[in-house]
């Protein structure tokens, strides 16, 4: 683009900052939205929600094995003791990898995530190459994205259908004996309960 | 042939190239993004408030603005624009006046309209206690139709109207492995139908019934279903 050209990407109408400008100026002066409310929301999302959530209840399940039963078995209970609360956790479940046995989530039809356990999720996540890949070449998809499994474990994907949101609890990493519930926390990645990744000790 | 005419509902097509996979991804990457998750959940109030309603309207979208170079944030906001129009809030032309460009920028101009779902192509309504809260729980006094091990096949139907079903697991036999708590049934709540609550059933399939033999083996994938997407399979032992 040469210089001096009106449509420099600042004023372009088609580009996305111009469109939501525009649009969040109409919503504002029909008085559809209030800006401080849209910034508040913002805040909390970015701020107060993500995967530190979902981490910490894996990591108290990896150090508390009646607290690993019952996560597993009724997770619903857990996040009420818990007083976890939030958007798209009406109904969860947590799928625990084992020698063997690895679980991957995904929502082939939209984007459907725990948001209030993980936060909202990445991009490559809704991506379509994800979606549509995961359910016909999971073991391909995961070693691409840098997670080779032995080829005698099981896949069980988790296509998030219905109103149900899946979180994967994955396995602690050797050489953690001596880490205490922060430090744990700590080395849990988002990734890893989407079960893209496994737990590394460092 | 495909008989697939949904732009979203894309499990297991072929043709896509490697996942744009970023470990260390920010939560947003751009200023905008952050305006358009702000503004959604105030424009969803006044404009999509059924369940199943905002992800129908995302599935009208025309494949362009589905499939948006600003990628999810700029589906949303797509999303957004149609809305807005079909409520009376903002008209398509609107925002095109106030972006000075001709006519015809506003995904509103592309998408398609609310298909008619004929109220009698669902299962009936059922009367449930009213959740105390907003929800898409529901009790139900009947028992699920199906248990845990039954072979189950969901045969779907070509309508246009929106649906949980993936396309993918049309016509293949899968395994009940779980049920679910009882949810409204969002091919129902989407066109204001009713709440048509259903028992909720989590099927696992072997990816080789899937995909054919050649798919990867030792992988299964479970979708959960609505109990009246599927009947028992027949001969089934």
């Amino acid at each position: 683009m040469s210089q001096g050209d009106d449509h420099h990407h600042g004023s372009d109408p088609n580009s996305p900052e111009i469109r939501t400008e525009a649009l969040e100026d109409l919503l504002v002066e029909k008085g559809l939205i209030d800006r401080a409310r849209v910034d508040a929301l913002i805040e909390r999302f970015e701020h107060d929600l993500g995967p530190m959530i979902g981490a910490r209840l894996v990591a108290k399940s990896w150090l508390e094995p009646e607290f690993r039963e019952k996560l597993l078995d009724d997770a619903d209970q857990v996040l009420k003791d818990e007083q976890i609360q939030g958007a798209e956790i009406e109904h969860v479940e947590i799928k625990a990898n084992e020698p063997g046995v690895h679980n991957v989530v995904v929502c082939t039809l939209c984007s459907c995530y725990p948001w209030a356990l993980l936060g909202l999720p990445p991009s490559w996540y809704k991506s379509p190459e994800y979606r549509s890949r995961v359910v016909r070449e999971p073991r391909k998809v995961l070693e691409e994205m840098g997670m080779s499994l032995d080829p005698d474990t099981e896949i069980r994907v988790w296509d998030s259908s219905s109103e149900t949101r899946f979180l994967v609890l994955p396995e602690r990493p050797a050489g953690t004996e001596e880490l205490d519930l922060e430090a744990l926390t700590q080395l849990i990645t988002r990734d890893s309960m989407i079960g893209v990744a496994e737990v590394k000790a460092q | 042939m495909s008989s697939n005419h949904r732009v979203h509902d894309i499990g297991g097509t072929e043709g896509w190239g490697a996942v744009p996979y970023d470990p260390n991804e920010p939560v947003f990457h751009n200023d905008w993004e952050r305006r358009v998750l702000g503004l959604l959940f105030q424009v969803l109030p006044h404009t999509a408030k059924r369940p199943g309603e905002f992800r129908h309207t995302l599935e009208r979208l025309a494949p362009e603005d589905y499939f948006c170079a600003d990628g999810y944030y700029g589906r949303w906001r797509a999303g957004m624009e149609v809305l807005l129009d079909e409520h009376g809030h903002v008209d398509k032309a609107e925002l095109d006046n106030r972006l000075g460009v001709p006519h015809g920028t506003s995904a509103g101009y592309r998408s398609a309209n609310v298909a008619a779902v004929n109220p009698k192509s669902l299962p009936p309504d059922r009367i449930t206690p009213l959740p105390e809260r907003r929800t898409v729980r529901r009790e139900l006094k009947e028992p699920p139709q199906f248990q845990i091990g039954d072979r189950v096949v969901a045969a779907g139907n070509d309508e246009a109207g929106h649906t949980r079903l993936p396309e993918y697991v049309r016509g293949v036999a899968g395994t009940v492995v779980k049920i679910h708590p009882a949810e409204v049934l969002p091919d129902s709540t989407a066109h204001n139908h009713g709440d048509r609550p259903q028992h909720v059933l989590c099927v696992a399939y072997q990816a080789t019934d899937l995909w054919g033999e050649d798919a990867e083996q030792d992988v299964v994938i479970n979708v959960d279903l609505y109990e009246n997407y599927v009947e028992l399979k027949e001969g089934a032992s």
